[in-house]
């Protein structure tokens, strides 16, 4: 048991059935088998969501109000996009609200899933009581928040007033609105916290264990056992904080209403805007692509890099 | 080196038990003295975050129990006066709460169940067999969930109006077992990536023993897994629970409502009732509280690769 | 089995069987759904809610053959009407927002109800205001209720401070000043000062005199009475950079930020506390809204009163409601019209008497006992008469959000460009230049037709 055993995490272990490595005792089955146990997701896929995904970009090339018959314009709608500022503008807002609020929240829920699995008196009270605003309704929350942060009267400026700093304007005010937006988001860390919460029950006790015997602090311990063994994890929750993010829809819905003056105008609340009050379908499935596009790249870019710094025990994923 | 990092399932905790063997016979006094005052601090930090965190739910319940003047009194007060007992009675009466509340568990009961079988199924596989377009067909799935569902929505919808499925509980339980269809490939993907992160030694020694991918799935994988499977039953029960749009959309007779529909009467389209409104998100959010409190119990460490029990 | 297992065909069936099971049990929760429905697809409260239920049910006695369906859609009613239409499975009668009935009535989704107005004298003799022509003689119904904006006032909060109440007919309405005046009589900071006294602390205000709503409902009637409209008579040039226009904003900004007498967005806070909420509890002392606060302010359980807006030359306020549609596709026109004009008779929907809607009807702004029927209660104070019937009759215009096309576009860009005034930082002449420059370069598409006279 030595340090480099530890180390090895960002190496990549030869693929198993690799030459050199065990051989697999599946053989041909294996593909079989494969196949059949990814079957109901496969199914899923081809049943209900590449129907209406090849239905949305179809639409995507006509000028379709729900109700009449589409007209096929070609690129029509994405020459439109180009001209149109409220695109670009939400587009702006929200690649600026997910660069703040994807990492914040992965970072504040990582550090209070360490906390919350530490193993103080009442442990379960904590971690729900960390969970507990994640369960609170929308519209409940979306009151609260708009409280919070009335200049007027809201706790921000009551705090802020009474310990003699400036206040701000919060939600009112173009500057300050995604900011107010993303320390709201990052309040809501729960889910991330419970998913790195059950990641951390899999990183075996023991080689703590050993990095103490190595004469390896607290910090040894994080670096060499609990963040290689947390990567898929942390890759997991990024990959998906992206891809939910830049989706983000309900704080614009129930409390902005994408204002003051657009300030908060996010991309799916432009686009559900367009679908469902204009019942302009198909600039709405050409607005939709778009994001499809910007998002699967991103991600596309993640998994890459996820070579360099994720680590699995099975060695050939990716 | 194998064997500590990835135990075979036969000897798994070998190298443990001396480790704690040798740790508890040195004498660490001081160390623990030192220890003892950083845990004083985290507790600190812990409950004043907790403070931080459980003001929305302090307010949820004050607002509860106020009539809307008080809730919007300014400046605001914390202790309602007088308790607007009848918010509770009202709120629950005005619409019937209990066959929603019958409603949402039906379909709580299906999708809770096929997601978590289908997608841990699945995730087993793109995780832990090799087959050819594997990673093709799991960045497929995964591209499902980049498109807004806002304009796939009307697509699925049509498409539920001709199997003649509209008011009834299909459309929002049979997705569920084929993976979740849509949002469920989040549960494919998290199931994955727990999966990836078990050794495959343990896979490994299963075959060797006769055991058939099924097998390993059911009796090793699974067991292994149940912090990640207590994560997806947690998210699954809560999004079902407030899903909102999709009942609203497949659900027409209001003998068919869920709970999320119920509550959204009180915050119509252009008016608000906002103490019964609070009232009944109260009474409605407790049950997944319970929920919850009841389940993070599993996230109990060493259980995954060590296979100690305690 | 060894140690390289094939998939047996039992395996396949197994799983497979394990699927098919589940959408047999996903099958059987179908409930099932009768013939000869009527769908009547409706929004609003629980309150509302329970009183078009009832409603639907007395309607339901008149009838044999007929079973009436209540459609309740909370929220998110544009979503799921998309939905229903896309998919052809549309209601027979039920509530649509302005842009999209007019958009329905062209794909030809909607029934054309002008052919039925001598028949049903109900649907024909209703406020000229309220029809919704989407083509020359055709007429995809009228608003569902009526709605006018008005002032609401705290009784307490004027005898208290010696301002005179808001005048309750529209021949006295005040002028600008006359307003300004009795706005900064109520205005008080905490320690009782006036705006207009030493010492005032703008941020510590215990009561404001009146809001200054930048929403366009409530300053569409000030822009009336100073003789510009939101578009000329063309329909495609905007007057909203007129100088009559630049100044109606500057004044209401000038509540805010120059005298001091109304709450700015920031020190309001946009959902919260309602109107009724403010006005009884002193907060405010008077307030422009919709008439349908009355339901609300009339249960704060105040002495509360209702007036006229003020006026910038000629007494105008705003006359609104949703349209209500008969959809092409139903079997059931005949019943389809019954329901029609029962649903806005006061007789049979209690929303009438309680405040929130007023009646689409003319005789129940004209004949004296009609006008008893649905005003002789609680809700409605004896100033009503004047000081809401006349008004809506007399000085009322139908909001532009009714009656321009390309509306949803166009009200986007309004909405923002009010937010960027309302912080008082910006110039109002140059932002109106620059919201005229936008919506006279192709956003303004017309006007849809007026109700013959």
């Amino acid at each position: 048991m030595t340090s480099t055993t530890l180390d090895r995490a960002p190496a990549r272990k030869a693929p198993p059935g690799s030459p050199g490595g065990p051989r697999r005792r599946l053989g041909r089955g294996e593909a079989r088998w494969g196949v059949l146990l990814a079957l109901p997701a496969i199914l899923g896929f081809a049943i209900f969501t590449i129907g209406p995904m090849v239905a949305s970009l179809i639409f995507s090339l006509t000028d379709w109000q729900i109700g009449g018959d589409p007209q096929f314009i070609g690129v029509g709608n994405y020459v439109e996009m180009a001209g149109d500022p409220l695109f670009w503008k939400s587009l702006g807002v929200t690649t600026y609200y997910t660069l703040a609020a994807v990492p914040l929240t992965l970072f504040v829920g990582f550090v209070v899933a360490l906390l919350v699995n530490q193993s103080f008196r009442g442990q379960s009270l904590w971690r729900t009581v960390y969970y507990l605003p994640t369960l609170v309704p929308a519209v409940a929350s979306a009151v609260l928040w708009i409280w919070i942060f009335n200049p007027d009267f809201g706790l921000f400026n009551t705090i802020l007033r009474s310990v003699g700093l400036p206040t701000s304007n919060w939600l009112y005010s173009e500057s300050t609105a995604i900011p107010s937006l993303v320390i709201m988001a990052t309040w809501g860390f729960g889910n991330a916290m419970v998913i790195f919460l059950a990641g951390l029950q899999g990183v075996p006790g023991q080689l703590y264990e050993a990095v103490a015997l190595d004469g390896g602090g607290a910090w040894a311990k994080f670096r060499h056992v609990t963040w290689p063994f947390m990567t898929p994890v942390i890759f997991y929750n990024l990959v998906t904080g992206v891809i939910g993010t830049f989706q983000v829809f309900n704080q614009a819905y129930v409390m902005t209403e994408g204002g003051p003056n657009n300030a908060t105008l996010f991309y799916i609340y432009y686009l559900y805007t367009k679908a469902f009050t204009d019942s302009e379908m198909g600039y709405a499935s050409a607005l939709a692509w778009v994001l499809f596009l910007i998002v699967m790249v991103v991600t596309v870019v993640l998994f890459r890099n996820a070579r360099s710094w994720v680590f699995y025990e099975m060695g050939d994923a990716r | 080196m194998t064997g500590v990092l990835a135990p075979g399932p036969k000897n798994p905790s070998a190298p443990t038990a001396t480790a704690v063997q040798r740790r508890g016979r040195s004498p660490r006094t001081r160390v623990g003295e030192a220890r003892g005052l950083t845990r004083a601090g985290l507790w600190l930090v812990l409950a004043f975050g907790a403070i931080v965190m459980i003001v929305p739910f302090v307010w949820l319940i004050r607002s509860a129990l106020m009539t809307d003047a008080q809730i919007f009194s300014s400046p605001p007060a914390w202790i309602p006066d007088p308790f607007a007992w009848e918010n509770f009675p009202q709120a629950l009466t005005a619409q019937p709460f209990a066959r929603y509340f019958l409603n949402t568990m039906i379909i709580e009961l299906f999708v809770v169940t096929g997601t978590v079988i289908t997608c841990s199924l699945s995730a087993f596989s793109f995780a832990r067999l090799r087959w050819r377009g594997r990673n093709v067909v799991f960045g497929l799935l995964l591209s499902g969930v980049m498109l807004p569902y806002a304009v796939t929505l009307i697509p699925t919808f049509v498409m539920w109006s001709e199997l003649g499925a509209l008011d009834t509980f299909i459309p929002l339980t049979v997705p569920a077992f084929f993976a979740g269809a849509g949002g469920g490939v989040f549960n494919i993907f998290l199931f994955r990536q727990f999966f990836l992160s078990i050794p495959y030694e343990l896979d490994e020694a299963a075959y060797i023993d006769g055991a058939n991918p099924w097998t390993v799935y059911w009796r090793i994988i699974m067991p292994l897994a149940k912090p990640v499977t207590v994560v997806v039953v947690i998210f699954t029960f809560i999004g079902v629970w407030n899903d909102f749009l999709g009942p609203l959309l497949y659900l027409t007779d209001d003998s068919n409502f869920t709970l999320a529909l119920g509550l959204a009467t009180f915050q119509s389209t252009y008016t608000a009732q906002w103490g019964l409104l609070m009232a009944a998100s109260l009474v409605v959010i407790l049950p997944i509280i319970v929920l919850f409190f009841v389940l993070q119990r599993y996230f109990v460490e060493g259980v995954t690769l060590t296979g100690l029990k305690g | 089995m060894t140690g390289s297992p094939n998939l047996s065909r039992r395996d396949v069936l197994k799983i497979g069987g394990g699927l098919a099971a589940t959408v047999g049990i996903g099958g059987s929760l179908a409930a099932c759904s009768g013939g000869n429905e009527f769908e009547y697809m409706f929004w609003g409260s629980t309150g509302e809610q329970d009183a078009i239920e009832a409603m639907l049910s007395s309607f339901q006695d008149t009838q044999e053959q007929l079973t009436i369906k209540p459609v309740y859609t909370p929220a998110d009613y544009d979503t799921k009407l998309n939905a229903l239409v896309a998919s052809g499975n549309v209601p027979d009668l039920g509530y649509v927002q302005p842009a999209m009935a007019y958009r329905l009535a062209e794909q030809g989704k909607l029934l054309d109800l002008a052919p039925y107005f001598d028949e049903y004298p109900s649907l024909g003799q209703r406020l000229p205001g309220s029809y919704f022509y989407w083509d020359e003689g055709k007429c995809l119904g009228t608003q569902g209720a009526n709605e006018t904006v008005i002032t609401f006032y705290n009784r307490a909060a004027f005898a208290e401070t010696g301002a005179q109440p808001p005048p309750a007919s529209a021949a006295e309405a005040w002028d600008w000043d006359t307003y300004v005046e009795n706005a900064y009589l109520l205005t008080a900071d905490q320690s009782g000062r006036r705006p207009d006294e030493a010492g005032f602390d703008p941020a510590q205000v215990a009561r404001f005199g009146t809001l200054a709503s930048m929403w366009s409902g409530a300053w569409y009637g000030l822009l009336l009475s100073a003789g510009v409209d939101v578009v000329d008579s063309s329909g495609t040039r905007t007057m909203l950079d007129s100088p009559e226009a630049i100044d109606m904003f500057q004044k209401l900004i000038d509540l805010m930020y120059e005298h001091r007498v109304a709450p700015s967005p920031s020190q309001l806070g946009n959902n919260a506390p309602s109107m009724a909420v403010q006005l009884a509890s002193g907060r405010l002392g008077m307030a422009v809204d919709g008439q349908w606060a009355l339901l609300d302010v009339s249960q704060a359980g105040f002495d509360f009163g209702v007036g006229v807006l003020p006026s910038l030359g000629t007494p105008k306020t705003t006359a609104m409601g949703g349209p209500t549609a008969i959809f092409a596709d139903t079997e059931y026109v005949e019943q389809a019209l019954e329901l029609y004009a029962f649903q806005s008779d006061p007789d049979q929907v209690d929303l009438f008497s309680s405040g929130l809607w007023m009646p689409l009807e003319e005789k129940y702004y004209t004949d004296p006992e009609a006008i008893a029927s649905w005003t002789d209660n609680d809700a409605h104070p004896p100033e009503y008469k004047t000081a809401v019937i006349d008004y809506t009759l007399e000085n009322s215009q139908t909001y532009f959000t009714q009656k321009l096309r390309n509306i949803e576009e166009i009200d986007r860009l309004i909405t923002a460009t009010t937010e960027r005034i309302q912080t008082g930082e910006e110039d109002v002449a140059t932002v109106m230049g620059e919201l005229a420059a936008q919506l006279n370069d192709g956003m303004l598409q017309g006007v849809y037709p007026s109700a013959p006279q």
